[in-house]
């Protein structure tokens, strides 16, 4: 479902992305893990066709994203660190507005539905948004990324700075996710998260990916111990 | 087009519930309405006044006597410029231009009464106007209206997220125009209702050609002046950073247009081309009327060389002898030769007048504001143009009004006969009380191409650098 080949990204003599190769199919939950700066970022924004490859190629279902960010715009749903919507509209009203951006047109009726199978609390739900917090935000974006019908996940660090309870909220909305088939990329520095909630793991530092392995194949204690000995080489 | 629509939809929404916005509309409405108001009672005090006088001054002069018709040359009569309509949305010039002239035999007097002469020191600042609220306060909401159109997204990062709904930021930048565009239309709904009621309600047919028309060309310059603003605006905020960037960059333009290039040009083109003071003016012409245009013709010489050519041609001893009163003849001939003096001076003056424009009209190439203004003046038949096309026609009326005299002086009175002769109302009721009609609209387009080209310039220019830049740009930073 997501793929690169090759993909470097570099800033003059600076290479945030190093020939990064990756695969990722459908109900994968691949969680990069690493520093701020080690290119886990970068990678989802030349996804999102933000930034231009230096070099190499990213493609979403065969899709080159830099030749039709359009058309791989189409299927997939992104959730950045922190989800901003517009603070003048409700959620029930963001929700209306990207889905229907996204070509999906739903009855106000199931909108307020799909918000609210995301978590978010029924008083909410036509509160407008500046009177959110963080979570509330991050359940909306979920909320946008069922009713898009998305095959891709694009996450961005999306549980830093939830509550623990928000943050396992928000791991089993991805794991039912998953289980419709839709492939994640998750950028995240939250190791339990990534072990607990990702199928495939992978580590970046300046720029590389460094390791990549299934999630069942190690325990927290060995995740934790392979995280920090790169990161403190 | 689903997307604009969208993206225009909650564009409003958010607008409608920004205090900001809702006041600073609110504010503009009142001003457009304080405007039309005031205009529609000066429009109709200065046209009942000026009624009023014209009436008075015309039963005066057919109630003045049986007089010598040279007298009654002098006793001469007053002419009123009457208001256009469109004059109590664009005042332009009625101001500075003056409201009425004194005619009579020999002299071309000068406009008197002009309504600056009777306002205080602030009239200097400009009167409000709807025209005014239009051109300068409009693009003042327009700025506040979308300076942060983009950059509050970019801040917020919600551009990221519409970007990634596979939106372009083409769509999303049009979207936005079409909402704010839509948003001034609504503020200006009322007030353009407004204008086109007052207009069939107040209208002076005989004064004003083309009125429809000119509403029309006048709604469709002003529109596309806002809409020029707006994509301003929005392309700005997309090459903006931050909001304050933006809303710098904007409000240095907008000082830009409407104060400082203005006002730079008024003295350039002053330094450019001086006009001469008023003494040295009237100076000139007295001078010229004396010695002749050649400096070596006076008066007493032209006399007596036409004197010397009739006698001649009428094969006749002395004037008493012509079979025409000599006397009437040569005070018509000093006046057509007076004429001729002023037409002198007067083109060389209009000459200066027409170079100043036509400097002010390259500027506007560059100036939105300047082109609008210059528009919005010729159209309301405000400017200066309308100001000379009036007062060439009442010098034309003057000219046809004391030949009568001089005719009929020459043609019914005897030689040296002054007193002992004397006609009445037939004589005054022949001359017909003087109607002004604006030039055409299409003679006043003639004068306003380069401002016209320089509007469409700047849509054309702003629309493909907007195109342009939205396809260009990343959003690595946004």
């Amino acid at each position: 479902m997501l793929k690169t080949n090759g993909l470097t990204k570099k800033y003059g003599a600076f290479t945030a992305l190093n020939a990064l190769d990756l695969e990722i199919k459908e109900g994968d939950i691949f969680c990069l893990l690493g520093a701020n700066g080690a290119g886990k970022s970068t990678t989802i924004n030349l996804f999102l066709n933000f930034i231009e490859p230096t070099s190499g190629s990213a493609t979403i279902n065969g899709i080159d994203v830099t030749k039709h960010p359009l058309e791989t715009k189409q299927i997939l749903s992104y959730i950045p660190e922190n989800l901003m919507l517009y603070p003048n509209l409700t959620g029930l009203e963001n929700l209306d507005f990207f889905c229907g951006l996204g070509g999906k047109n739903y009855a106000k009726a199931e909108l307020g539905v799909l918000l609210e199978q995301s978590g978010l609390q029924i008083d909410f739900i036509n509160k407008r948004v500046q009177n959110y917090s963080k979570g509330m935000r991050q359940k909306v974006g979920i909320a946008l990324a069922r009713a898009r019908e998305a095959k891709v996940l694009l996450l961005d660090e999306p549980t830093s700075g939830l509550d623990p309870k928000a943050s396992n909220e928000f791991s089993e909305l991805l794991l039912e996710m998953k289980a419709k088939g839709v492939a994640t990329l998750m950028a995240t520095h939250d190791l339990f998260r990534a072990k607990d909630t990702g199928t495939h793991i992978g580590i970046m530092k300046e720029g590389v990916l460094v390791e990549k392995f299934e999630s069942k194949d190690v325990n927290f204690q060995d995740l934790e111990k392979l995280y920090l000995k790169h990161m403190h080489n | 087009m689903k997307t604009y629509i969208l993206i225009a939809k909650k564009e409003i929404k958010i607008a409608l519930r920004e205090k900001l916005v809702l006041a600073l509309s609110s504010i503009i409405l009142v001003l457009l309405g304080i405007s039309l108001f005031t205009g529609v009672i000066s429009y109709q005090q200065q046209q009942k006044a000026i009624t009023k006088a014209q009436d008075e001054k015309r039963k005066e002069w057919l109630e003045q006597g049986d007089k010598h018709p040279h007298i009654a040359a002098h006793f001469g009569t007053f002419i009123f410029k009457p208001k256009t309509v469109l004059s109590l949305f664009d005042f332009g010039l009625d101001t500075y231009t003056g409201t009425s002239v004194y005619l009579e035999a020999h002299y071309q007097h000068q406009f008197m009464f002009r309504p600056a002469q009777d306002h205080n020191s602030m009239i200097r600042f400009g009167e409000l106007s709807s025209a005014l609220v239009l051109q300068i306060l409009m693009p003042l909401l327009i700025i506040f209206l979308a300076y942060a159109s983009f950059t509050k997204e970019k801040e917020r990062g919600t551009l990221r997220l519409l970007n990634s709904q596979g939106v372009t930021l083409t769509s999303i930048a049009w979207g936005k125009i079409m909402a704010y565009f839509i948003i001034l239309l609504t503020i200006l709904t009322p007030f353009i209702l407004g204008i086109l009621l007052l207009s069939y309600w107040l209208k002076t047919p005989d004064t004003i050609t083309d009125l429809r028309m000119r509403i029309g060309l006048l709604g469709t310059t002003y529109m596309a002046y806002i809409f020029l603003f707006v994509v301003l605006s929005v392309l700005v905020s997309i090459k903006s950073s931050v909001s304050r960037n933006a809303l710098l960059t904007l409000l240095t333009c907008w000082i830009l247009f409407t104060i400082i290039i203005p006002k730079t040009m008024a003295n350039f083109g002053e330094g450019l081309y001086p006009l001469p003071s008023m003494k040295i003016y009237k100076e000139g012409i007295l001078k010229d009327k004396e010695n002749g245009l050649d400096g070596k013709t006076p008066k007493a010489v032209r006399i007596a060389k036409l004197e010397k050519e009739l006698l001649k041609k009428y094969k006749v001893d002395s004037v008493q002898q012509l079979p025409f009163n000599f006397e009437g003849v040569s005070m018509q001939a000093g006046e057509e030769y007076g004429d001729k003096v002023y037409d002198v001076h007067w083109g060389r003056l209009l000459n200066i007048f027409n170079k100043q424009n036509k400097l002010g009209s390259y500027v506007s190439l560059f100036n939105p504001y300047m082109a609008l203004r210059n528009i919005s003046m010729g159209l309301s038949a405000t400017d200066l143009s309308a100001s000379v096309d009036f007062q060439k026609k009442v010098e034309n009326y003057r000219r046809i009004f004391i030949k009568k005299m001089n005719n009929d002086m020459a043609q019914n009175s005897n030689y040296g006969e002054f007193y002992e002769y004397s006609v009445g109302l037939d004589m005054w009721e022949s001359v017909e009380d003087f109607k002004y009609k604006t030039p055409s609209i299409y003679s006043t387009l003639k004068k306003y191409v380069l401002e016209f080209v320089s509007l469409f310039s700047w849509i054309i220019l702003l629309i493909l650098l907007l195109n342009y830049i939205t396809r260009k740009t990343k959003l690595n930073n946004g």
